[in-house]
């Protein structure tokens, strides 16, 4: 037996989703541009605003949109024009909208019927019960709060057991208990050795459940990986706050000796402060303005939604 | 197959909504309606000029139309299609079931109606059976035929509706009665030449030739259903972010 047998060699691990210069592009309009992850289990979130292109993405990963160049591999199989890789998915879509004359239950059993399960009630049953939506499974979907069609879209997703779970925004609608279930849900899934991805546009949300986060802005991956660097990229990024005082100019000349500032402009009555370290200014603002003997009557900091930070990620 | 029935049920629930059905409920009540009060006002008028102008030209295809474009086009209109993509199973399936809908609730629809009228306006004597008969069998042949066509056209355009309506009153009404070598793309001249080869000609009329019209109906049918199968495996959702 030689080195080269290839019973001795390890087998390559097939990442369970792998996009490789993904991009595609609607005519003139790029909605993802060049992206390249790949994913295995755990919980990661896919986070950016609104129009960066997460559900694009999703959309792809699940093989219900072509990619305009690249490719998308879900267990190392084009997820393009290839249903079977669908054994392997679950999908819960953005849009709202569930058969309406449908009943929770019905659409799970459809579900796992259409998928094959060997006893499509029992788990579909199972799966109305994961979700916590046993008192209404027998309601048609269309009198559900869209906080209850959210969870009836994951029990259809859940209900065939899959090792790939897409979830676009699955939080929405739903209250806060409900979201902590469902929250507590995916990390067992995930404890499980399931590969979830769920988008986002609320940071908190990914901070909460994801071990592992995908930033995407204006169709590009800006940053990817563990969740405390990237989130300690983001809060170590300069910050600027606008103050005013009852001496702005001195104000200036006492603050801008502190190394956790870097700047300080006087425009429009106005003092504009830039700082690397927005924990370390919040606590040196007061102590300044205090021994100089100065009255702070404003502090707010600018630049500080959630686009500023994206954009900052995009640039660096 | 064990999705085919799933596959058919959903179908069927979707397509059968209270206010679609009661839509075409009056639509095929129509012709037997007319019949019935031509029947009380003692008239005997030729049935296969009732069926012709009141069923085969007015109700079949508008049915058909309404059924087939509703049967997998709503589904791709309001997303709930994405369900039924994301699931292991061949395209065909998905096609077949629609396709079955929409063809077995036209002709549930149709058929009864093209029987019951023809029976009103026409008795029930030898001849009058004969044709009462052949356009059942023609609305039953023609119905498949359409309702495969628009859900074909379903796939295609998110106006499947206002393009069928098109196709049906300007190209069928008007171009296809006006060009002759124009009626061999009309699925109505198709069913028409289905119901004289079964006895059911309408006087003065020039039906196109039996085979010519089975094959017709038959090209359609399977044309527009692997049309439909391939738009559907390369099938692209719209809009998200």
């Amino acid at each position: 037996m030689t080195i080269d047998d290839p019973r001795m060699t390890t087998p390559p691990v097939v990442p369970a989703l792998q996009l490789d210069h993904v991009s595609r592009w609607y005519g003139n309009v790029v909605a993802v541009n060049d992206v390249s992850f790949a994913l295995g289990p755990g919980v990661t979130g896919l986070l950016g605003p609104n129009g960066a292109g997460k559900s694009t993405l999703l959309h792809l990963m699940a093989g219900l949109l072509r990619p305009s160049a690249g490719q998308v591999l879900v267990r190392g199989r084009s997820a393009w024009r290839d249903p079977a890789i669908y054994a392997d998915i679950g999908l819960v879509p953005e849009k709202e909208a569930v058969h309406p004359y449908l009943s929770g239950y019905e659409f799970a059993l459809l579900n796992a019927q259409l998928h094959g399960v060997a006893e499509p009630a029992a788990a579909a049953v199972r799966a109305i019960e994961t979700v916590d939506l046993a008192d209404a499974a027998h309601r048609p979907t269309g009198t559900y709060s869209k906080g209850m069609r959210q969870r009836a879209k994951i029990a259809g997703a859940l209900v065939h057991d899959p090792t790939v779970l897409l979830l676009d925004e699955p939080f929405n609608g739903m209250d806060p208990r409900q979201r902590l279930h469902m929250m507590d849900l995916l990390r067992s899934m995930a404890a499980a050795g399931r590969t979830i991805l769920f988008s986002s546009h609320i940071l908190e949300e990914v901070e909460r459940l994801a071990d592992s986060i995908l930033v995407v802005h204006a169709g590009r991956l800006a940053a990817a990986g563990d969740y405390r660097s990237i989130r300690r990229l983001m809060t170590d990024r300069p910050h600027t706050f606008t103050v005013r005082s009852s001496d702005d100019r001195r104000l200036a000349t006492a603050l801008i000796a502190d190394p956790a500032v870097f700047g300080a402009e006087l425009a429009d009555g106005r003092l504009s402060v830039s700082t690397s370290d927005y924990a370390a200014f919040t606590h040196i603002l007061p102590r300044v303005a205090a021994a100089s003997g100065i009255s702070l009557h404003e502090v707010a900091p600018t630049n500080d939604s959630l686009e500023s930070v994206f954009s900052y990620l995009v640039s660096r | 197959m064990n999705v085919f029935g799933p596959l058919v049920s959903v179908t069927l629930r979707g397509v059968l909504g209270r206010r679609r059905l009661l839509l075409m409920l009056l639509l095929v009540a129509l012709p037997v309606a007319i019949g019935l009060l031509v029947r009380l006002a003692g008239g005997r008028p030729d049935a296969g000029v009732i069926l012709d102008n009141l069923v085969v030209r007015m109700v079949l295809p508008l049915v058909a139309l309404v059924l087939g474009t509703a049967a997998l086009g709503s589904e791709i209109d309001d997303g709930t299609v994405v369900y039924l993509l994301v699931k292991p199973i061949a395209r065909r399936w998905i096609i077949l079931a629609t396709a079955l809908v929409a063809s077995g609730v036209t002709a549930v629809l149709v058929v009864p109606s093209a029987v019951l009228t023809g029976l009103l306006t026409a008795g029930i004597g030898s001849a009058s059976l004969t044709t009462t008969f052949a356009f059942a069998v023609a609305c039953l042949l023609g119905g498949i035929a359409y309702s495969s066509a628009f859900l074909a056209l379903s796939t295609v355009t998110s106006r499947a509706l206002v393009i069928g309506l098109v196709y049906t009153l300007i190209w069928e009404g008007i171009v296809a009665g006006l060009l002759e070598g124009t009626r061999f793309l009309s699925i109505r001249q198709a069913t028409l030449g289905v119901a004289a080869a079964l006895g059911g000609k309408r006087p003065g009329s020039e039906p196109l030739e039996p085979a010519i019209s089975f094959v017709i109906l038959a090209v359609v049918t399977v044309g527009a259903l692997v049309i439909a199968t391939r738009q559907l495996a390369r099938f692209e959702v719209r809009g998200g972010d």
